[in-house]
């Protein structure tokens, strides 16, 4: 009767609870399994390739490379070996796993591998040509978002092991393209998109500011230009040419700039701003830092030097080539990088397969437009002929340790649908060294062309 | 003598076949020293089924499906847990199964007549007390065992069939309203609320939260059908009040819950698999190395893994025999609670009884699978049924006894009435 | 030796899922078998409501307007649970909840009474007739 009935209706739904609750436990360990086979004794893992089929990564340690042969992306790959967490191999280790709940620990001729987006060649020619000297260099298809290349000096070969740790110089253990740098100069194409933001493209073209060299802004202290015989009174286009940092200084103080739109175009732009916390990228796993500053008062020194580039402002490669591509593609919205372009289970078969992705829109597309056209300005009148690719591009120098050191910096892109490039080059204590950094960027258009 | 005779008759075979494919895989695929450990386990477990069958044949009961269920998940259980690590007959465990075979006709024989165990509620009340005296005097150290020579004890497994009967009898009493200050009250509600308090207190007492959840589901199941009973007059604005406390209460006992508790709550086992994580992710290891199809019996790593009969026996059954069966294993053990479903008890105080026993069980398989999984935090309690341990075997078989109880009621009169002839009107008003 | 694995792990599963349905089929099989000795022991007696037939199958049948009554009568003279059938020492008691308008046994109004074969029980302006039914619930 009714009474006896309700008591079946509870033990029904007891049981259908329980029954859902082991449905999810099934699905979970189906999926998590391959996780928890890391933490067995034994285990399998699989390759890691490039985007020709080279092995970045020999995950059954069987293969033989000649001396060195994965220098060129050992800490951006990583290894088993536990010693760099924030690696490609230490992120998707578990993608790599011979082990699928269904078929078990396959310990031999398992196809769990991760195709990656990289050219080994292009990356290796670009390590290359910094001879050991420090610094970094990344390129991306700015169309699909695929890295194609990005190496960091001074690197190691995963192959040899870490016994000798300690002599290891410093920065070995990071792909320092993931690591927020001083941006110098390049910081102010962040600080021009703000400007065509906040107050359109005419109005910004009818700024004129004089520089004579150095300039006191309104808070007394010292704004010094690199040329101390001073530019004279520029537009923004040429004083972006001149990369003049009097004329910048005005333009943050100009009243047509009030510093809350800025800090808010910067926030759009993906800066953390006075001690917010951090943010970062997600590559594929691998946390990529984004870009920090301090903005204050538009009349303060630190300010008015972090639009510039110096002070507090820190920006990671990856991030600045990212804003090229917003600007490159012409939408305002970046492309969002990838290093893993399928990966395969152990039966070989595609687990996964990478897809473009997007980013928010920073900037309307108006802005795009004109930051595009200023940016290959540039590039035609500067460096076209040098690199013998028609870029949009915006080089920075940026005083390290104290101003001891100096670090040339180049962002840019190439602007041809059929070689969508966007690219970041940095090259450590420049004074030290007869390399620029437009040679190192020749040769990485160079090498990503011959094997486009 | 049953009434169906060509039920009983498959039940017996296809019980013996599900048993003998079992043996034959640990024939083939385990591991085993000499073919006689095999032969020794195969042969006390079909000795048991066949003495159980035969022993069915002399009780006076209608339905045996539950009977056969049971010799069915025991010597299943008799079978895994005489594998782990190497076949050898488990002795321990083979005589905990046949109490709890006896404790099922105990819980049968002294459950079946509900006006009888109504007017006796005293002595359920009576037996709590002295199992919670038991407990508090005998375990020595704020613990939950009772050693006794050679055997150690649990009573508070035996509180868990009691405290079901105790909530059952709560539901024909709801006519019997008493005013208490400005409230209308039923004594045996208070009595059960009580009790249910004591239980609380004696397993934060014991250090035994774990079992906790298994006594609250019990209580929320006798609950819910009490204030659904169409005589206790219950609104769905009480109703809803009551779960609100129910929340309350968990989010304060979350909060203040003492530090080995919280640890628990929000511990990442893969962050310390060398210490507190130690159980689960080798529990979460061996799932991962059967896979669907196991690794044979015998073959498994799990069982030099502590409490990897009881605790975590999910994992060691799935890593030797394969997540399929162990899943099936669970199936069976659902079954059971389902046969209440197709074969209705005849009176609301034996519907609830079941429910309360359907709680306690689904609450403890839950707590035991998904603890040993990570899903939620684990407590160290038992799969009835499947884990070793005689007072929870024992309690398991009793409880199923209680399930056979409800199908098969009692309800002849007294003796000394049954003589008596009917009255014809009584009572005109 | 893992093919064998992989067949007699399979064997094993499907004669255990075999097993299980078999004793779902006992029980079903048993259900009928309890029934009749429900019916057997409680004399197998229905409620006639007009054409409505309520077996009794269970030891307590609260009669009432209630939506959780198990004999429901949708009858404003109706109390919500009116009056109540129970079993107990050989013989269906009707006992009077407290209702409104009361309950008449065979036109006798009655506060409780043990009930007999064919008796005609009026509840507000329903009549139930109290008998034995055929081979039924």
């Amino acid at each position: 009767m009714k009474s006896t009935k309700r008591s079946q209706h509870l033990i029904s739904l007891t049981i259908l609870a329980f029954i859902a609750g082991m449905a999810v436990l099934v699905v979970k360990l189906r999926n998590e399994s391959p996780k928890y086979m890391m933490y067995a004794e034994e285990h399998s893992l699989g390759n890691v390739y490039d985007r020709n089929g080279d092995i970045l990564f020999d995950g059954s340690g069987e293969n033989a490379f000649p001396d060195g042969y994965l220098t060129d992306v050992g800490n951006l790959i990583g290894d088993d070996e536990g010693q760099m967490s924030n690696t490609l191999v230490a992120k998707n280790i578990d993608l790599l796993n011979n082990y699928s709940f269904n078929d078990g620990l396959v310990e031999k001729n398992g196809e769990a591998a991760i195709y990656t987006t990289l050219d080994h060649k292009a990356n290796r020619t670009v390590y290359d040509i910094y001879g050991g000297h420090d610094g970094c260099a990344v390129a991306y298809n700015y169309k699909t978002g695929e890295i194609l290349l990005c190496t960091s000096i001074p690197n190691l070969d995963v192959t040899k092991g870490y016994d000798d740790l300690a002599s290891f110089p410093n920065g070995t253990l990071i792909s320092k393209p993931m690591f927020r740098t001083v941006p110098g100069s390049t910081q102010k194409v962040s600080t021009l998109i703000s400007a065509l933001e906040i107050m359109g493209a005419d109005k910004l073209f009818s700024k004129s500011f004089n520089c004579s060299g150095v300039y006191y802004n309104l808070s007394g202290k010292e704004i010094d230009c690199h040329n101390i015989y001073g530019h004279g009174t520029q537009n923004v286009q040429q004083a972006l040419e001149n990369s003049c940092n009097p004329w910048f200084a005005q333009l943050i103080e100009d009243s047509d700039m009030p510093l809350s739109k800025v800090k808010k175009e910067y926030t759009k732009l993906g800066y953390a701003l006075n001690g917010a916390d951090d943010t970062y990228i997600d590559i594929d796993g691998i946390e990529c830092e984004t870009a920090s500053t301090t903005l204050n008062d538009p009349t303060e020194f630190a300010t008015q030097w972090g639009c510039i580039g110096q002070g507090d402002t820190l920006v990671s490669p990856i991030q600045l080539m990212m804003w090229q591509s917003a600007i490159a593609n012409g939408t305002g919205k970046m492309t969002m990088p990838h290093l893993i372009s399928r990966v395969t289970s152990v039966k070989g078969k595609d687990s996964y397969t990478a897809e473009t992705e997007f980013s928010d829109s920073l900037f309307s597309t108006d802005t795009a437009a004109t930051m595009k056209q200023m940016l290959l300005t540039n590039g035609a009148d500067h460096y076209n002929s040098i690199l013998g690719y028609n870029v949009g591009i915006k080089s920075g120098t940026a005083q390290v340790d104290n101003g001891d050191k100096e670090n040339s910096l180049l962002v840019g892109f190439v602007d041809d649908s059929s070689f969508p490039i966007a690219f970041c080059v940095v090259l450590e204590d420049r004074n030290s060294t007869p390399l620029t950094s437009e040679q190192i960027a020749k040769t990485l258009l160079d090498a990503l062309k011959a094997d486009n | 003598m049953t009434e169906n005779p060509i039920s009983y008759f498959f039940s017996c075979i296809f019980v013996t076949v599900a048993h003998l494919a079992m043996l034959a895989n640990i024939w083939v695929n385990g591991k085993y020293d000499s073919p006689s450990d095999v032969l020794l386990l195969g042969g006390a477990v079909i000795l048991l089924d066949f003495v159980w069958y035969i022993a069915m044949l002399f009780f006076k009961q209608k339905t045996f499906a539950l009977s056969f269920l049971l010799i069915l998940i025991l010597n299943m259980s008799v079978i895994f847990q005489s594998c782990f690590g190497g076949v050898e007959l488990d002795k321990k465990h083979y005589i905990t199964c046949i109490a709890a075979l006896i404790a099922s006709r105990l819980g049968y024989h002294l459950c079946r007549d509900h006006k009888r165990l109504a007017s006796h509620k005293l002595w359920i009340y009576a037996g709590i007390g002295v199992l919670t005296v038991a407990i508090l005097t005998l375990t020595g150290s704020r613990s939950i065992w009772i050693s006794l020579g050679p055997i150690t004890i649990q009573p508070s497994e035996f509180i868990k069939p009691l405290f079901a009967l105790a909530c059952a009898t709560t539901v024909g009493e709801q006519m019997k309203k008493h005013k208490l200050l400005m409230f209308n009250v039923v004594w045996d509600n208070l009595i059960v609320l009580g009790i249910f308090f004591a239980i609380c207190f004696l397993q934060w007492w014991c250090r035994d939260l774990g079992s906790l959840p298994t006594f609250a589901g019990i209580y929320a199941a006798g609950f819910l059908l009490r204030i659904c009973y169409p005589r206790a007059k219950f609104s769905k604005k009480t109703l809803i009040a009551a779960a609100a406390a129910v929340i309350a209460a968990a989010a304060v006992a979350l909060k203040f819950a003492p530090a080995y508790v919280q640890d628990r709550l929000h511990s990442d086992i893969w962050s310390d698999v060398n210490g507190n994580g130690w159980q689960q992710s080798r529990a979460l290891i061996g799932i991962a190395k059967g896979s669907w199809m196991g690794r044979g019996p015998g073959m498994g790593d799990l069982h030099s893994v502590f409490a990897h009969e009881n605790d975590i026996v999910f994992a060691t059954v799935s890593e030797e025999w394969g997540l399929l069966y162990a899943l099936m294993m669970i199936l069976v053990i659902l079954i059971i609670l389902a046969v209440p479903l197709i074969n209705p008890p005849r009176s609301y105080f034996h519907a609830t009884m079941v429910s309360c026993i359907c709680a306690a069980i689904t609450v403890q398989t839950a707590l035991n699978i998904f603890g040993s999984c990570n899903l939620i935090p684990f407590t160290g309690v038992t799969i009835p049924f499947i884990s070793t341990g005689g007072s929870s075997m024992m309690t398991s078989g009793f409880m199923v006894g209680m399930l056979m109880a409800s199908q098969n009621p009692d309800l002849r009169p007294p003796k000394a009435e049954r003589k008596r002839p009917v009255p014809i009107r009584s009572e005109m008003q | 030796m893992e093919k064998y694995n992989m067949l007699l792990c399979a064997i094993a599963a499907a004669a255990l899922d075999i097993c299980a349905f078999v004793l779902i089929m006992t029980a079903y099989a048993e259900k009928r078998t309890s029934r009749k000795n429900w019916a057997k022991m409680t004399g197998g007696m229905v409620l006639a409501v007009n054409e409505t037939l309520y077996p009794l199958s269970c030891d307590e049948v609260i009669i009432g307007r209630h939506a959780s009554a198990d004999v429901r009568l949708p009858d404003p003279s109706v109390s919500r649970y009116h009056a109540i059938l129970t079993f107990s020492g050989n013989a269906w008691t009707i006992t009077d909840m407290d209702s409104k308008s009361g309950v008449y046994v065979n036109g006798m109004l009655v506060k409780h009474a043990v009930l007999r074969n064919g008796d005609v029980l009026s509840v507000g302006s329903s009549r139930l007739i109290f008998r034995r039914g055929e081979e039924h619930d």
